[in-house]
């Protein structure tokens, strides 16, 4: 450790830059050069790019264990976090706290990123592992690599990033590369369309974040951890939610009585908007489900292990602002409680095994977030570890079965759909095995690691409350106090009702899962052409798992439609045609290859023994939690009951009951009872069911509602980009032009002689431009003895006369030679002059000037006094005069000489 | 006015009478080689102005030279002028100068 403390100092841990920069350039190398290295130089590029990185997270980790430098800083806090700054990125001004902030693209790693890097790494590198295979025979390879390698860069900046607007950089890489993954198969319109769904979803969520780091930096004034956790102080000033907003707004706020909130509370509300776009909670969960459509590797890595969790990262991550304040909390609880239970009955009616994982992955992101709410931060991240273990060991299982079915039915859907697996355990084993643990994990089977994560998060849910004493837990405006929303004190047992019907439910439809993938008797034999239209006739709303017997049924109506989807399916047919009408015997389901069930059983280990990390129901063995103590140490606020001690081991009996409960009711309805029990309650309540089946309709209820309303705006602007923009702005313009070149277009007759003589016409007006005579006169003055003299310049064949005295009348009527006029004016006398040119060609032209001579400037009485030689051998001194001196005249003419000194010949100054 | 100018001005008279007569058989004919003649007028009336007036200002050898160098153009032009009309005649067999209107369709 010493070692590598001395080649990366704490405060400038270098090492950061080989965990963010290798799985960049490992996108770079991919992306760009991929499809000319081949595919073994692609995988091997992939694997390294996130195999270092997990390699130089666990070197961190173990600086981290080890205290990482404690004497090299002499400072305990730094001592827990590990810093590298890169350069400065941007520095704002503050008019709040007249300072500025600066932004540094700067990443640190402290005991909460260094976890979540190491997850992100380590499974991600399995998923890579996984992928190889998975992907093989894709022609998309290196482009799934690219994105998957860029994916894992993102991550890394987001939860290494030292200050929000760096985890925001990663917070939308992420958001891009799920985008670009789940549309990986983009032919299909379908994948497309849930790309775009993840990807508009997550960006409401992220105009919260946004929102709520402008509101940090003003009201906190800080954006990077350690400082938002030493500002979180002053952020629990109101904020008048009625400035700005128009009257009604203004009433509603006020009956509701939230005119003022906390900063706190508004941060809170508005990250935690940002958390449930990228983890998928109510109301934002919706793109989850759909985010399936991606390939399987890539629901694992990024919609169950890794960025799904960012929402629940950022939660701990601003621990210090959130237990300001009550009501942000209890949302993030209650939302948190309300999706565990709302996305556990959606799933109970899923067929496509990964919906069902889905659903449960949405739920399990509740438990989470209810962990956090409730202030029990260790506890929910702790969720986040062993969740990430699980549920991708579940997906890549899930993988597995989908991969082995693909090869025997080549149809994407078919190949998911629950109702024709069954019975795999004998023909996939390993993966069978690993399903089977982590199910045991996320229905909370006694020692396994989502007993002890659930157990925690349920225990927390009943005991632990975010609470401000009454000290601090109210606002000063003006004069008056506002109190701060405290938390409700029906908020624990709801709450823990909740958590613990979600968990009842989780153990029912995973065991549903399970039993329908792995037990029974294979239903795959029969797929045959026209299972779609089977199921559009006949089965549009039937139980998931049917007994053979009702299948059967089914699959007849199937067969007799057969010929009519032939031609619907040409391809298909060449497989099964032959043998359509009776049972098929294709390819059987096979185990996966070495690189698809290694990382299953990695994770499946972790999934079964990741309860050491954090055990604190019963056995009080918490190195998880210890670990993690410097980062929410300080945290004040959260208030645990005074009899939790005594409550800890009654408290572990829900979550086992709820486990039993599920589990056991579901093994007597779908293994005992053969699934006649959902049937019979299918048949009873069939609305209750299709609404099930149907999500509850929640994406018909925002396509009505908010889809609906941006439509309407967007045929308004489409009318007025139609008649406004194109029809007035556009051709009215383009008329105009278009007429302007018509008219134009008549001079261009094509007929050379025309050109010719407009060649002359020009010509013409040239020359008689030329030939005009010029009458140009210059002045030359000099304005202290009155002399003025005007000459007119020469031209071929000119004659002139004056009308020199301004009498009106020329001097001669007959032109002359004379060019120039020479005269006299007294002071302040003005004269007309008028010259008339006539050149050799007869043209006559005139112009006449007015000569002024200025005031006698009389203001400088006396300029200066010269002395001089009076020539009989004494001195004497002699006054000079303005306007006879030399003296300098400011008001003259430019074009005046220099007037002549005292006794100079008058007339002297003209210039000849 | 010396003799000399009154001299002049009969030159520069009949070199805009030929200029005249060049540029309105320029714009009256329709034959091309007609058209390229009359060009040919034109140019030599004005190297009859440059020589008159060369002759006006005594010591001055410009406008002799741009005379020589009218005559180098013109005959430049006239091979350039004839290569054309030859080229337009092949292609629609017509030496009527209303007949290139080629770019105007």
């Amino acid at each position: 450790m010493d070692g590598i403390l001395k080649a990366f100092p704490p405060n400038d841990f270098a090492l950061l830059w080989v965990i963010l920069v290798l799985p960049l350039i490992g996108a770079f190398v991919n992306g760009i050069f991929g499809k000319r290295l081949g595919k073994s130089a692609v995988t091997l590029m992939a694997l390294i790019a996130v195999g270092v990185p997990f390699l130089a997270s666990v070197v961190t980790y173990f600086v981290l264990i080890a205290g990482g430098g404690h004497g090299s800083t002499g400072d305990a806090h730094a001592a827990t976090k590990l810093y590298v700054k890169g350069w400065e990125w941007m520095s704002l001004s503050l008019a709040q706290n007249a300072g500025t902030v600066s932004l540094d693209v700067a990443f640190s790693i402290d005991a909460l990123s260094g976890t979540m890097a190491l997850v992100v790494t380590g499974v991600g590198f399995l998923i890579h592992l996984y992928s190889t295979k998975y992907m093989a025979d894709d022609p998309g390879y290196h482009r799934f690599f690219a994105y998957l390698n860029l994916f894992i860069f993102s991550m890394l900046v987001l939860i290494l990033g030292d200050n929000l607007p760096v985890l925001f950089v990663g917070w939308e890489g992420v958001g891009l590369c799920s985008y670009l993954l789940i549309g990986f198969w983009f032919h299909e319109d379908k994948n497309a369309q849930a790309g775009r769904k993840a990807f508009i979803t997550n960006r409401i969520g992220d105009f919260g974040l946004l929102v709520a780091m402008a509101l940090l930096v003003y009201y906190g004034g800080r954006l990077d951890w350690t400082g938002i956790a030493s500002g979180a102080g002053q952020l629990l000033t109101p904020i008048d939610l009625t400035q700005g907003v128009g009257r009604p707004v203004q009433f509603v706020l006020e009956w509701l009585g939230l005119r003022y909130v906390s900063a706190a509370s508004l941060i809170g509300i508005f990250i935690f908007i940002g958390c449930a776009g990228k983890s998928a909670q109510m109301p934002l969960y919706v793109w989850l489900p759909d985010a399936m459509a991606g390939p399987t590797p890539v629901s694992a890595l990024i919609h169950a292990a890794t960025m799904v969790t960012a929402g629940v990262y950022l939660v701990c991550r601003m621990a210090p602002v959130y237990v300001l304040s009550p009501a942000a909390m209890f949302t993030v609880a209650f939302v948190g409680a309300f999706t565990a239970l709302f996305s556990a009955t959606i799933a109970f009616a899923q067929r496509d095994i990964k919906k069902v994982l889905a659903y449960s992955t949405v739920s399990q992101l509740g438990f989470m977030f209810l962990g956090a709410g409730v202030g029990a931060f260790t506890a929910g991240f702790y969720h986040v570890l062993t969740h990430a273990f699980f549920k991708a060991c579940l997906f890549l299982g899930a993988g597995s079965v989908i991969h082995s079915m693909h090869a025997r039915v080549h149809d994407a859907d078919a190949s998911q759909d629950m109702r024709y697996m069954g019975g795999l355990r004998r023909h996939m084993p390993l993966t069978h095995v690993t399903f089977i643990v982590s199910c045991a994990a996320i229905v909370g089977f006694p020692l396994t690691s989502g007993f002890f994560s659930k157990d925690e998060i349920l225990f927390k849910a009943f005991t632990s409350s975010v609470q401000l004493p009454a000290a601090i837990a109210k606002m000063k405006v003006g004069v008056t106090e506002i109190q701060i929303t405290q938390w409700p004190t029906w908020g624990n047992p709801v709450l823990f009702t909740m958590a613990v019907a979600a968990a009842v439910m989780t153990a029912f439809y995973m065991t549903r899962l399970a039993v329908g993938i792995f037990y029974g008797d294979f239903r795959g034999w029969r797929i045959v052409e026209g299972y779609r239209e089977a199921e559009a006739h006949g089965d549009a709303h039937g139980s998931a798992i049917h007994g053979n017997d009702s299948h059967g049924a089914v699959l007849a109506t199937a067969l007799d439609s057969h010929s009519s989807t032939e031609d619907d399916a040409p391809t298909h047919a060449v497989h099964h045609g032959p043998a359509a009408g009776m049972e098929l015997e294709g390819p059987k389901p096979q185990e996966s290859p070495w690189q698809m069930t290694l990382p299953l059983v990695v994770l499946g280990a972790l999934a079964l023994l990741g309860g050491i990390f954090n055990a604190t129901a019963l056995f009080h063995f918490t190195p998880l939690e210890h670990f993690l103590e410097p980062v929410f140490e300080g945290l004040e606020n959260i208030v645990i009951r005074h009899d939790a001690e005594e409550l800890e081991v009654p408290l572990l009996a829900p979550g086992i009951l709820a486990f039993a409960i599920g589990v056991g009711s579901a093994l007597w309805v779908y293994v005992a009872k053969k699934g006649k029990p959902a049937e019979a309650f299918v048949g009873q309540f069939p609305g209750l069911y299709s609404l099930v089946f149907d999500k509850w309709r929640i994406d018909e209820l925002y396509q009505e509602t908010v889809i609906g309303a941006l439509e309407i705006l967007a045929d308004i602007s489409v009318w007025f980009d139609k008649w406004i923009v194109d029809g007035i702005i556009a051709r009215l313009s383009a008329f105009a032009v278009a007429a302007l070149g018509a008219s134009l277009r008549l001079f261009q007759s094509g007929k050379v002689h025309a050109y010719a003589s407009l060649i002359v016409v020009g010509l013409l007006g040239v020359g008689w431009h030329f030939s005009a005579p010029h009458a140009r006169l210059a002045l030359q003055s000099d304005v202290a003895n009155g002399h003025f003299m005007l000459s007119a310049s020469e031209g071929y064949g000119y004659g002139y006369r004056w009308d020199e005295n301004g009498d009106g009348k020329y001097e001669s009527e007959k032109f002359g030679t004379r060019t120039s006029v020479s005269f006299d004016l007294k002071w302040a006398e003005a004269r007309n002059v008028t010259l008339q040119v006539v050149n050799a060609l007869g043209r006559v032209t005139e112009t006449t000037v007015r000569v002024e001579r200025p005031r006698e400037d009389l203001s400088r009485t006396v300029s200066r006094i010269d002395v001089y030689d009076d020539g009989k051998g004494g001195k004497r001194a002699a006054i000079r005069q303005p306007g006879v001196g030399q003296a300098e005249q400011p008001n003259l003419p430019t074009n005046q000489r220099a007037p002549s000194p005292v006794g100079a010949a008058p007339g002297q100054g003209n210039r000849q | 006015m010396n003799q000399l100018g009154l001299l002049a001005d009969h030159y520069l008279l009949l070199a805009t009478s030929i200029f005249a007569i060049g540029a309105i058989g320029f714009l009256t004919r329709r034959n091309l080689l007609a058209q390229l003649m009359s060009i040919e007028l034109m140019l030599n009336a004005t190297n009859l102005t440059f020589v008159t007036f060369n002759r006006l200002h005594v010591g001055n050898m410009n406008g002799q030279v741009f005379a020589f160098f009218v005559i180098a153009i013109a005959a430049a032009e006239v091979a350039v002028g004839l290569a054309i009309v030859l080229g337009f005649f092949r292609l629609r067999n017509s030496v009527h100068s209303d007949d290139a209107d080629t770019l105007r369709h």
